[in-house]
């Protein structure tokens, strides 16, 4: 697919958008993240994730916890940080400015 | 049977077999390196190892803990390469497929890649066309080759104009892409490793900020190369010596064997040689006045089949001394003392060559049979293959 191999690093670009809506809605682990992501075009690899949340853990976009699972070692949770949810709001907004500004172009 | 190496990911006790636990290695050392001045390196680092901590348990089950290569494989390629996020995009696409088994439910293992017929130049004779098609259906180039020049013998050229009409049309595999996709599903050897392994080390290099880490990252690097070939080259040695080691303990269970090595040796060479110059005698004898030295061969034989049945009775004669002369080798370059064992072999080998080629010259110069055997190896031949030819417009 050539459209898949041109939107790459359009993709990869909204992949920290997509993450902070994804936590903003509720607590979840890492393979939860990769599981909801996995049936869309945004679907992504350990090796891509687990950079990314600790660079955004470090941006204080989001924090996690330890809890414990049925089965196995704990898990980390992750959760938004204040800072996280005001980042989802600004990038919310700046990506319907985007969307409009697209559906203006080639309109007469 | 595979070494079996125990792991500690992230606290969770794995056993992965040796080449298994060589890829992951190669993984987790290239993930290292690339978050090579990430503040949160070691944290990633954990991370990753939970995850295919987690991957490994949910593939084994809670009573198994010995992972095959294959699917040490298949969860590395499923974890996907280590992206520091930092600077170049990625030019591919995460591949979706395999993204989303994180679950109970495993991944599949890598596909075969579909096989296309090419042309080989990897230890082709001409132009590659055998080696491809023995490559493309599993079979051995000899008897690829083999067919080919009967076929062309038969035909009457017609098969020889089939090769080089098939020398033009079949594209030459010239990328190691596409030398996989001739051979099929690429079986993961030493190169492969090697060269999957490089390609990593050479991404690695990228991230590095400085020389100094460059440069002790190279040298790391190469150390852990040699290394690598090293085990591999020894674990085939290995293998080659345990599928030898039913001859090898037949004649090592006989202690005369063991004594007196270096004596017998000679012996059975020179028997071996009696029994070839016997053989070269026959052959001469059947060529010169079509008689097993004054037997008259069964009527109706042609002579190039008489030759054939001596062949093969000649191989099943010589077959114990070859043997026993194999298993003598194998012990010497197997065992654990090779020492003098190894001069004697070359030794053996040396008297073996020496003492046929002194015999063979001497027969030519001086027999005026041996000549006018070798003038009528043409005639016998051209005999062979005109019966071929009856036969097959026969039947």
């Amino acid at each position: 697919m050539i459209l898949d191999e041109k939107f790459a690093p359009i993709r990869k670009g909204l992949l920290e958008f997509i993450l902070l809506k994804i936590i903003a809605t509720e607590k979840v682990y890492a393979a939860d993240i990769l599981k909801q992501l996995s049936a869309t075009e945004f679907a992504t690899q350990e090796g891509t994730l687990y950079p990314l949340l600790s660079k955004m853990r470090r941006e204080e976009l989001l924090d996690y916890d330890w809890k414990e699972s049925e089965a196995g070692p704990p898990r980390k949770y992750y959760e938004l940080t204040a800072k996280g949810r005001a980042q989802l709001r600004e990038t919310s907004e700046y990506w319907q400015k985007i969307n409009e500004t697209l559906k203006q172009f080639g309109q007469k | 049977m595979n070494k079996v190496i125990t792991v500690n990911l992230n606290g969770n006790a794995y056993q992965l077999e040796e080449s298994g636990y060589e890829a992951l290695r190669v993984y987790l050392d290239g993930a290292a390196a690339k978050l090579a001045g990430n503040p949160d390196r070691e944290e990633i680092i954990s991370d990753i190892e939970q995850a295919i901590a987690d991957k490994l348990r949910a593939l084994l089950g809670p009573y198994k803990n010995v992972a095959a290569t294959a699917q040490v494989q298949a969860i590395i390629a499923e974890m996907g390469p280590v992206d520091t996020g930092a600077g170049t995009p990625v030019n591919e696409p995460p591949p979706r497929e395999k993204a989303g088994a994180t679950g109970p439910a495993p991944g599949p293992a890598p596909a075969a890649p579909a096989k296309r017929l090419y042309r080989l130049h990897d230890g082709s004779m001409i132009s590659g066309v055998c080696n491809g098609i023995a490559a493309y259906f599993n079979l051995d180039p000899t008897i690829v080759r083999l067919a080919f020049v009967i076929g062309a013998m038969l035909t009457g050229g017609v098969g020889m104009v089939a090769y080089l009409v098939m020398a033009v049309v079949i594209p030459l595999a010239s990328t190691a892409e596409e030398k996989d996709a001739a051979r099929g599903a690429p079986p993961f050897t030493a190169q492969e490793f090697i060269r999957r392994a490089r390609a990593g080390y050479y991404d690695s290099m990228k991230g590095f900020p400085d020389r100094q880490s460059r440069r002790a990252w190279k040298r790391k690097f190469k150390e852990d190369m040699r290394a690598w070939s090293r085990s591999f080259k020894w674990q085939a040695h290995l293998d080659t010596c345990a599928a030898q080691s039913h001859w090898h303990n037949y004649w090592a269970e006989h202690p005369f064997m063991e004594a007196g090595w270096g004596i017998a040796l000679p012996f059975l060479t020179l028997f071996n040689a009696a029994l070839a110059i016997g053989f070269i005698i026959v052959i001469i004898s059947l060529l010169t006045n079509g008689t097993l030295i004054g037997q008259a061969p069964p009527s109706g034989l042609p002579v190039w089949l008489t030759i054939v049945l001596l062949l093969i009775a000649y191989n099943f004669i010589v077959w114990p001394i070859k043997a026993a002369r194999h298993a003598f080798y194998r012990h010497g370059l197997c065992g654990a003392r090779p020492g003098p064992r190894v001069f004697i072999s070359l030794w053996d080998t040396f008297v073996w060559i020496a003492f046929v080629s002194v015999l063979l010259w001497l027969a030519l110069t001086h027999l005026p049979e041996v000549q006018a055997a070798v003038s009528n190896i043409p005639v016998v031949f051209h005999e062979a293959k005109d019966n071929l030819h009856q036969w097959w417009s026969h039947h």
